[in-house]
């Protein structure tokens, strides 16, 4: 069921990246209402909804009928985010959001898994975990860049996600009481992704109760703009052989970087051996 | 097999037009990144053309068609173009910055948010630009 709802929203991306004519530097729709092809529970899409409108990222909406499906077209700019992250310099993969209803499809496919916790690290404006929590998920929201975290904060009025402003490498995860975790992780591996998975895999790896227990979900990509890793797993092979990893399965979603392109994101998901 | 009349005759068109780009570079206070870019890859191209024939050949004319290249490289384009452009390059991405986050503070229409990313963009063409640039600065640093 989630691996149709993945499939249909590549297929509503892909139609609508087709009619799409407007000048936004992203864009992404949501299904206005539950449907045959999006059997997702309103109240659920009314938070998806709200986390855009509430959104100061975008600058505009309006409904659209794609295929069969009636939507609402989210117009955004992170331009000014781009700005001050590369200011800063602290953070290892700029901004760039998955779709937020790609955030909900994956975090739906965690829960399924029977994780407890997500845990989302370079989390950006904080979509993944506040998807986690309208699904009665524990979320914890990471992220270095202190003008993205005070956009969380903004997002974070009604539906905790536990937005953190800190440098995940360093993070005390110890404090978060984890049961039984899964970790996203923000940024391709080619475009600074690996090294923060790295230096998170060795912390979570230290603490002995979560080493055999976490998950892990990485952001990957077939494009051949990237050099490929000789272990595949869209850039992530080698990382997830080096930690004793083996993946689970792999998801692949519409996201803000991929919106022009014919390959959706693959989200490949993987634990323990 | 080329002759070594025909790869000399070849190195001296590519010579040729490196001593374009360069008098066209000289003339201009301000490059634009096509101009920057054309350059840069001319300048590799000859470069590398240059260590190459100056392993194989004998011939004492291409040997000093080889020289004089490398001079006009050395002190035209590493010893004043090449600074004037980095200097350029980072006056202008400071200022693009600066006018950009001044700009972040109001509350701006979808007409100025969509023209503003086109500065946006230039911006980042920019920084691509000068980390290329920047790459080449490492190279005559270390020779």
């Amino acid at each position: 069921m989630i691996e149709d709802l993945a499939k249909n929203l590549v297929e509503l991306k892909n139609e609508f990246a087709k009619s799409y004519d407007g000048k936004s530097q992203i864009q992404e729709v949501i299904p206005k209402s539950t449907s045959s092809l999006f059997p997702i529970a309103e109240p659920h899409l009314e938070s998806l909804h709200q986390f855009a409108t509430k959104n100061p990222i975008y600058y505009n909406y309006f409904e659209k009928k794609i295929g069969s499906v009636d939507c609402v077209v989210y117009e955004g700019d992170i331009n000014r985010y781009w700005l001050n992250s590369i200011q800063h310099g602290s953070s290892k993969a700029p901004f760039s959001p998955t779709w937020i209803m790609s955030g909900y499809v994956v975090t739906l496919f965690a829960k399924h898994l029977g994780f407890s916790e997500v845990i989302d690290i370079g989390s950006g404006d904080g979509r993944i975990a506040f998807c986690a929590k309208i699904l009665d998920m524990e979320s914890f929201s990471i992220e270095i860049d202190d003008m993205l975290v005070d956009l969380q904060k903004l997002l974070n009025k009604t539906i905790d996600f536990h937005p953190h402003c800190s440098d995940a490498a360093t993070f005390d995860y110890n404090s978060l009481n984890l049961k039984h975790p899964i970790f996203f992780i923000g940024g391709l591996a080619q475009m600074g992704g690996n090294a923060l998975a790295e230096d998170v895999l060795q912390k979570i790896h230290s603490i002995s109760h979560l080493k055999a227990n976490a998950g892990w979900v990485f952001a990957g990509t077939f494009s051949q703009k990237y050099a490929p890793d000789p272990k595949n797993e869209a850039g992530w092979g080698s990382l997830i052989e080096e930690h004793n990893l083996k993946s689970i399965q792999t998801i692949s979603l519409p996201t803000a970087w991929t919106f022009h392109e014919t390959e959706s994101t693959p989200y490949i998901f993987s634990q323990s051996i | 097999m080329a002759s070594a009349e025909d790869i000399s005759q070849m190195f001296h068109s590519e010579y040729l037009k490196l001593q374009n780009l360069i008098n066209t570079a000289n003339s201009k206070t301000d490059m634009n990144i096509h101009e920057i870019i054309e350059t840069y890859y001319q300048i590799m191209n000859v470069s590398s053309m240059a260590t190459m024939l100056k392993q194989q050949t004998k011939s004492n004319e291409l040997l000093d068609r080889i020289r004089e290249t490398e001079k006009l490289i050395s002190e035209q384009f590493d010893s004043i173009i090449h600074p004037k452009i980095m200097a350029n390059l980072t006056a202008s991405i400071q200022e693009m910055t600066r006018a950009l986050q001044s700009g972040n503070s109001t509350e701006k229409s979808k007409e100025k948010i969509e023209s503003d990313a086109k500065l946006f963009e230039e911006l980042r063409q920019k920084m691509s630009t000068k980390e290329f640039v920047d790459q080449y600065e490492i190279g005559i640093s270390h020779d």
